[in-house]
């Protein structure tokens, strides 16, 4: 096993440790510290104007692949479906999700029923809901959504996983129907079109984040925790990196991460 | 009595498989498990394209039924979608039978009609990007607003390569910009995208997170 392996390793195995100690942490506190991102305080009150005026919430789960490095913002955004599912189960309408990938809509469809099922939501109500594939390619996938966005029953938007520039005709959409769109993504260039059209865009992390502002559980906010502390190991890392390479070192760094003498 | 035995057990095979492809990247021995993990994951999203396929299908013939939805355009779907499996299957048996595998009229739907419309889409795209950027300033006159506009024009007024009004100080600019602040950036978010993906991965081996009706 090379060096980088070794620290691979070690990295997965004490972010794993991390996240059970702040969990464990967390279960015996009630205090929950998290910074303010505006988009989730907006996306909570949209939520609840949304049951309150009979409207639905239109998750969009991007077309991001299960078998992919694009699979981890799909996975949020169905843990947003989740718990949108959840917190809307007063409304009248179910949310209605949409994907652009054919493993991904089975999921979606499977998180809505067996969601559905544990807190006995009306079987019409989860007919209603969808979670179907709407477009293979990046473009039939963008003009599938649209048409779900631009429902008149549709009154909040949230896209959550991976999409391309096409993005910017949901978020465009979205606007022009007036409703509150909240668009998260992993694939960078999506996420500077994003920052320009849409009114609350999740810019980095903050997508992964989701399932702590939404109430996923403990383990959501502990993985928050562990991750605020890999950051500062980062930071620290790159620092000590930057100052061991002034000092004629980085050569030697770089033999040892690759694994030759 | 009603057993439920689906959500542990699915439960159970999710860590499982979790498990075996993470440590597939550590340690060598596991790597031939990994792969044959992902390879069964291939298939098994191969037949689920079918599956996505049908459900498209499905949804589209039921707009046509209703009276109420405007069908035609899952009209014009079902019979785009039906003609090109259709001239696939058929080039599929051209090629099988005959020794024939340039899947020619396959090929022609891709070269004549898929290709100019996703074209033309990319080029409505441009404008719509275009405009999402000047429609910036009016939706939020913040200064970081301010300074992504500007940035996003002193990087297209480098990158344009026209002769008569070539700006050689703003392409020195333009480089200086993509190599060292936009780079430096993009970094600082991967790493934070970085660290948000392998929380998601462990919440989901850990059995906390299940995208699934488990």
């Amino acid at each position: 096993m090379t060096i980088t392996g070794v620290i691979g390793l070690l990295i997965v195995a004490s972010f794993f440790g991390l996240m059970i100690i702040f969990n464990i942490v967390r279960n015996n506190s009630t205090e929950v510290n998290l910074r303010t991102i505006p988009a989730y305080t907006k996306l909570k009150r949209a939520i609840g104007l949304a049951v309150e005026d009979g409207k639905q919430i239109h998750v969009s789960l991007g077309r991001g692949g299960v078998t992919s490095p694009q699979s981890a913002s799909a996975f949020v955004g169905l843990s947003m479906l989740e718990r949108v599912i959840r917190i809307a189960s007063a409304g009248d309408l179910p949310p209605v999700a949409t994907t652009g990938n054919a493993a991904l809509s089975i999921l979606a469809q499977d998180t809505i029923r067996g969601t559905s099922g544990e807190i006995d939501l009306k079987k019409t109500k989860v007919s209603s809901a969808g979670g179907g594939l709407v477009g293979l390619t990046p473009f039939s996938y963008a003009v599938g959504t649209m048409s779900a966005i631009r429902s008149d029953t549709v009154s909040a938007n949230i896209l959550a996983g991976w999409y391309g520039n096409e993005i910017i005709w949901l978020t465009t959409a979205g606007e022009r129907q007036s409703s509150f769109t909240m668009a998260g993504t992993a694939h960078l260039p999506a996420q500077a079109v994003m920052y320009s059209s849409v009114e609350e865009p999740l810019i980095g992390e903050e997508l992964f984040a989701g399932g702590a502002y939404l109430d996923a559980g403990s383990m959501h906010e502990a993985s928050l925790n562990a991750q605020d502390v890999f950051r500062w190991v980062l930071v620290g890392g790159i620092l000590i990196g930057i100052l061991l390479k002034l000092a004629g070192f980085g050569q030697l760094i770089q033999n040892l991460l690759v694994g030759t003498p | 009595m009603k057993l439920k035995f689906r959500a542990p057990l699915a439960t159970a095979i999710t860590i499982a498989v979790g498990l075996v492809v993470l440590s597939g990247y550590f340690i060598p021995a596991a790597a031939s498990l990994r792969f044959i993990s992902l390879r069964v994951g291939m298939v098994l999203a191969a037949v689920a394209l079918l599956v996505g396929v049908f459900n498209l299908l499905s949804v589209h013939f039921r707009k046509i039924a209703d009276k109420d939805s405007k069908g035609g355009y899952s009209f014009i779907l079902v019979v785009a979608l039906l003609t090109t499996l259709g001239i696939g299957i058929y080039d599929m048996y051209k090629a099988y039978a005959f020794g024939n595998p340039n899947f020619e009229w396959t090929n022609w739907i891709f070269t004549y009609i898929q290709r100019p419309v996703e074209t033309s889409l990319m080029a409505v795209m441009t404008v719509s990007l275009a405009y999402s950027a000047t429609y910036l300033l009016r939706r939020k006159m913040n200064y970081l607003a301010i300074g992504f506009f500007f940035v996003v024009l002193l990087v297209l007024l480098g990158t344009i390569s026209l002769s008569v009004i070539s700006f050689p100080i703003l392409e020195d600019i333009r480089s200086w910009i993509v190599h060292v602040p936009a780079v430096g950036g993009a970094r600082g978010l991967l790493l934070g995208i970085a660290l948000g993906t392998i929380a998601t991965g462990l919440r989901i081996i850990m059995g906390s997170d299940r995208p699934y009706e488990g």
